[in-house]
């Protein structure tokens, strides 16, 4: 039995209309994308008004004046539409950029970098036959895929040495390969979660 | 020679409706990256704190909705307090969707306020993270629905990175995934999870692998596994069925495709 809810016949419709692309560009699928465009916009705005209510002006009405340099900063924002004044944008801008380099960049070389390799220079063998085989797997993958991006040294791309930058791009390919299956695989889930919807909300078949 | 993409999305829908409404029952074969976020939160005491990030939107629901239901059941079930927050402009909108699912009241007795607390979406990315993990009350003073985060129990002592037993996040951004990895792990130094959609799951493993991800739920599939350990089956486990019909559907379309490109270029030349 079909459902009788509203909602569901609209969010059925839109799930149609929009996956109706895959099939060809046509009118009903442009309806059901300026509406999400709309409803995301109109979403956004809110979400953004909320948020200066909630963590700027929430603090500067209790009496948190450094907050005033929060909101100075962010209409200066705005000055690049002022042919004038529009390199003051630029101060805010910098402060963004500055602020998030700050508060990533101690941990991101911790993440990356420190804890990366010295997991990679780890000892190749484990507790467990697989586990030795993937760590050989790893190391030589590593070394391998460096070496492809060694463009200084001529010699690297010659000779013996240069089945190292070959295999390296063996293993990039690999890596790809995996990425674009978990794309494909995710995409997939995407699908059929409103396939699912469609059969169980809307027509109620299972 | 050219299939109409017509042809190929007809038989992708046609591969998806027949398992849906006869399901196969294909075995599950749970993965270690989920079966290790189960037993992270499972081993956590009873009543510990967790910082829990819904960071995805409609678009990620049918891949990240299931497994953050079922995450939810195992940690209202163990009976653990739950500060949710989003830093995804869109999960503040999941958030009914999944509590409508999860039913914390109905199902653990739980209530809100003292069991848990959603603060809705923080812009900033990192510098959210940072902000709640360093000092919450500098950065939030009402939850989503305008009370005081003073008045609700579940905040009493929750100050800031040390009062978290767990970091937790599902996401659809490499940027938040990451994010929490740096400020959760390597900054703030707190155990943390994570779950991303399948497609993200190449380079976040390698957080796993090094031990900064103590768990990693990888989309769909991690989904259905957490829904198999928590034994909450849901949307996860029908899909699993679906994905693993309608993607032998693609193996056969690329083995044809392949073979068709062969025997092509063999009368070609």
């Amino acid at each position: 039995m079909v459902s009788t809810d509203p909602q569901i016949w609209i969010a059925a419709f839109l799930t149609l209309a929009a996956t109706s692309y895959a099939f060809r560009d046509n009118k009903v699928f442009k309806f059901a994308e300026n509406i999400f465009i709309g409803v995301a916009a109109g979403h956004l705005v809110v979400m953004g008004v909320k948020n200066i209510r909630d963590y700027g002006w929430a603090h500067l009405a209790q009496g948190e004046i450094i907050y005033a340099v929060v909101f100075l900063l962010g209409i200066l924002l705005y000055t690049r539409y002022h042919k004038e004044y529009y390199w003051l944008y630029r101060y805010p801008i910098a402060f963004l950029v500055g602020n998030g380099i700050g508060i990533s960049i101690r941990a991101a070389i911790h993440s990356d970098f420190t804890v990366q390799i010295a997991q990679t220079a780890s000892p190749l063998i484990a507790s467990d036959a697989m586990g030795t085989i993937n760590n050989i797997i790893l190391f030589i993958g590593v070394v391998t895929a460096l070496s492809h991006f060694i463009f200084t040294y001529e010699g690297m791309h010659q000779g013996v040495l240069g089945y190292a930058p070959k295999v390296g791009r063996w293993m990039i390919l690999l890596a790809l390969g995996a990425s674009f299956g978990n794309t494909v695989m995710t995409r997939f889930g995407m699908y059929q979660g409103r396939v699912v919807f469609l059969l169980r909300e809307w027509l109620q078949i299972i | 020679m050219d299939v109409p993409r017509e042809v190929i999305m007809a038989l992708v829908l046609i591969s998806m409706i027949i398992p849906a409404l006869n399901p196969l029952g294909l075995p599950l074969m749970v993965g270690d990256m989920s079966r290790a976020w189960y037993r992270t939160v499972d081993e956590l005491p009873e009543g510990s704190v967790i910082l829990f990030d819904i960071a995805f939107g409609s678009g990620g629901y049918p891949s990240l909705g299931p497994g953050t239901i079922a995450a939810f059941h195992q940690m209202f079930e163990k009976g653990h307090k739950i500060i949710m927050m989003a830093t995804d402009l869109e999960g503040s909108m999941m958030y009914p969707l999944i509590m409508d699912s999860v039913k914390p009241e109905q199902n653990y007795g739980a209530v809100y306020g003292e069991d848990w607390v959603f603060f809705g979406y923080i812009a900033g990315g990192q510098t959210a993270m940072a902000g709640i993990l360093g000092d919450i009350r500098a950065l939030v003073s009402t939850d989503y629905q305008g009370n005081d985060i003073d008045s609700l129990a579940v905040m009493d002592g929750v100050n800031g990175a040390d009062d978290f037993d767990l970091v937790a996040s599902i996401t659809t951004s490499g940027d938040i995934a990451e994010g929490w990895v740096y400020q959760g792990y390597s900054q703030y130094n707190r155990p943390v999870i994570g779950g991303c959609l399948s497609m993200m799951t190449t380079s976040i493993k390698p957080y796993y692998d090094t031990g900064q991800l103590l768990g990693l739920m990888d989309g769909i599939k991690g989904a259905a596994d957490l829904e198999f350990l928590t034994k909450h089956p849901g949307d996860a486990i029908v899909s699993s069925d679906i994905l693993s019909f309608s993607q032998t559907l693609v193996l056969i379309f690329i083995a044809v495709g392949n073979i068709a490109y062969w025997i092509q270029k063999g009368g070609n030349s």
